[in-house]
């Protein structure tokens, strides 16, 4: 008997410490209430923990070619901030059948749901951006954006402090100069643009949303372009937790500006030249741990005036409803200056949910700059479901030096070298077959040099040759590999 | 004794268990609101304004004429009662002129950028003329520098001693606005 006592005695010892341990940290869960002038979803109910989270109906774009007059639709979004562990509960009322199925993306999560009486289940420990797809259609995917707490809030008291707190806000647009910080809080949506022109350190943060469904689309009569976040020739901006939705053209614009941190911004689009995330001319850029579903490109590099050096993407998702997924160009040249360039730029750990229309990988050089030193590292397309223009354009990976209805150059041409494919996983495709790839070069002086791929497997099949790989070449491409 | 110190044991190791499940919720409350309102961080600047006359425009809708304008931004935007459309011309020095339609003895003229403030504050240099008949002008405001700044409006007035004038002549000869080579107004506004 005493034996045993102290054998229970020495387990206690060794298992309530960490038993306790756990104990003491409990879930921290941050739940923003939607402004009163607005609605929760009809499509979808959520609740975390056992708590009900607003869900906010978003503007997307299921119409996978380029339409002038596009009509969008909308899908569900929610978001809460956490730490710990987060039980999530789904209900879509909103659809037209009861849920049988679903999926959580990214599906590296590995992330089994349970359904059962329409209800769908699943837990996550971890911050960051889940989509779950009903049913088998991707026609009212849900996006939860499970935030990491804030840290770092900024004083209301500070003089240097745009406090926005929760609610709907609406004034035509926002200016901030050096210095300045903007809150936006969770629970906040603002109808507004900020613009930051010619500034030097400023901060945009919260977990509030920028919506510009006041506006009509911007090519409509009437309408002119109204982007989200413009910065324009200032540096060292940060942007952090916001998201983006129903912009009326570009999501967030950066131009000509320098040493810009992006961080947890998550963009919704579903309207015209609703671009994600698109650089012009900079420098030293790094967007990390974000978000764009987009209808129109939804990682973008172009020349406007001047060259760009030193991009990064790093653990970003991807949904491209519209036009392409990493895009360089088309313009790289469009203020005509003295050798421009486009270099050291990085895509890492990019994952690709859905691509609908146009290249997932793609380097258009329409004008006349030098692109080099480019590596995409460990890029995972979930859906490769590229459908392309009347049959073209539907490549997995384009990179060509021609003209196009964006080039500003128009009798010369530039040159693409060193580039690098590291790890690129296609898990399905449209018809399940391996998507073609096109490298074309222009002339003798205008080649495309220097393109290793390496650890790149299409349908669980891993590709060692150019031509499994259907990638075609012309005459003005060279050392091209693939191992 | 084996019974209690078995269940002893399984509410020790429950315990944590249960405790490890237990969630601590911030939420955040949204305010009353009936419609979408101003951010109260950012007050209404309408009150410190640069005031204009409360008479009637007499500029507004009467035919303008000025030389080359930048991209779209052609003069008839000028006195069309929208700050958000605007006119640019092609370089300087850029004349822009009202025809009244009618003699008036005007002493006012503002000239309006968009009131946002996207619209960075700026420099124009502007000069005044008036004139009888569309031939002869007469200077009636020099060329002075004014300050644009969204903080009063993005507006500026020129008060000038009262002259009868059936045709009304601006002339830009300097925007320190990094964003443009030419002039630029939203609204150019002629009072009595």
């Amino acid at each position: 008997m005493k034996k045993t006592i102290l054998l229970f005695a020495l387990c206690l010892l060794l298992i309530l410490p960490a038993a306790w341990a756990r104990a003491e940290q409990p879930t921290l869960l941050t739940l923003y209430e939607g402004p009163r002038t607005m609605q929760s979803s009809q499509t979808a109910a959520v609740t975390v923990n056992g708590y009900d989270l607003f869900v906010y109906d978003v503007m997307v774009n299921h119409e996978h070619i380029w339409n002038a007059n596009t009509q969008p639709t909308t899908t569900p979004m929610t978001y809460f901030d956490f730490e710990g562990r987060a039980e999530v509960e789904i209900r879509m009322p909103g659809l037209p059948q009861i849920v049988e199925s679903a999926v959580v993306q990214p599906y590296a999560w590995g992330i089994e749901p349970e359904v059962q009486g329409g209800a769908v289940r699943f837990t996550i420990t971890q911050p960051g951006q889940y989509t779950v797809v009903f049913n088998g259609s991707v026609n009212k995917a849900l996006h939860i954006f499970a935030n990491p707490l804030e840290t770092d809030v900024p004083d209301p008291d500070d003089p240097d402090v745009f406090y926005i707190g929760p609610g709907e806000w609406v004034m035509d647009a926002i200016a901030l100069t050096d210095n300045q910080t903007l809150y936006l809080s969770g629970g906040a949506v603002l109808h507004s643009i900020i613009s930051v022109a010619n500034a030097e350190n400023v901060r945009i943060c919260g977990r509030g949303l920028i919506d510009g469904s006041d506006y009509p689309a911007w090519n409509q009569p009437g309408s002119y372009a109204r982007v989200p976040i413009d910065l324009n020739h200032s540096k060292n901006v940060t942007v952090e937790g916001i998201g983006i939705v129903n912009s009326n053209c570009w999501n967030f614009n950066s131009y000509s500006s320098k040493n810009v941190t992006v961080d947890n911004v998550k963009i919704i689009s579903g309207r015209q030249n609703g671009d994600g995330f698109t650089f012009q001319s900079c420098v030293d850029h790094v967007v990390t741990n974000s978000f764009a579903r987009t209808w129109d490109d939804s990682l973008v590099i172009k020349n406007y005036s001047g060259s760009t050096k030193g991009i990064t993407f790093k653990n970003m998702q991807v949904w491209t409803d519209l036009a392409q997924s990493m895009e360089i160009g088309y313009e790289t040249d469009k203020g005509l200056t003295l050798d421009p360039e486009i270099t050291d730029v990085l895509f890492e750990d990019i994952t690709v949910l859905y691509n609908f229309h146009k290249p997932v990988i793609s380097i258009h050089n329409s004008d006349d700059a030098f692109v080099h030193g480019v590596t995409y590292r460990n890029i995972t397309v979930e859906n490769a479901m590229m459908q392309g223009d009347n049959g073209n354009n539907k490549e997995l990976i384009e990179m060509t030096l021609q003209n196009s209805s964006w080039s500003t150059v128009r009798d010369e041409f530039g040159s693409i070298d060193d580039v690098l494919i590291d790890g690129l996983t296609v898990l399905n495709t449209v018809d399940g077959k391996i998507p073609a790839s096109r490298l074309a070069g222009q002339g003798e002086d205008n080649r495309i040099t220097n393109v290793r791929l390496k650890n790149v497997s299409i349908l669980s099949e891993p590709i060692t040759d150019l031509k499994t790989l259907k990638l075609r070449t012309n005459e003005f491409c060279e050392n091209i590999t693939i191992e | 004794m084996k019974r209690i110190f078995c269940l002893l044991l399984a509410a020790l190791l429950a315990l944590p268990a249960l405790a490890a499940c237990e969630t601590i919720v911030t939420i955040v409350s949204a305010p009353e609101q009936t419609a979408p309102q101003r951010p109260p961080c950012f007050p209404d600047p309408a009150d410190d304004y640069i005031p204009l006359p409360d008479t009637e425009n007499l500029a507004q809708g009467k035919p303008v004429a000025s030389g080359a304008h930048t991209d779209v931004y052609v003069d008839r935007n000028v006195n069309d009662g929208k700050t958000d459309t605007y006119w640019e011309s092609k370089g300087f020095p850029a004349e822009i002129t009202f025809d009244l339609q009618g003699t008036y003895t005007v002493s006012t003229v503002a000239v309006c950028l968009n009131p946002s403030s996207i619209w960075e504050p700026r420099i124009q240099e502007i000069a005044v003329e008036v004139s009888p008949d569309g031939e002869t002008f007469t200077q009636v405001a020099a060329p002075d520098r004014y300050q644009f700044d969204a903080a009063t409006g993005n507006r500026v007035r020129i008060d000038f001693d009262p002259m009868p004038a059936a045709f009304v002549r601006l002339i830009f000869t300097l925007n320190s606005s990094s964003r443009t080579g030419g002039a630029q107004a939203a609204e150019i506004c002629v009072y009595e």
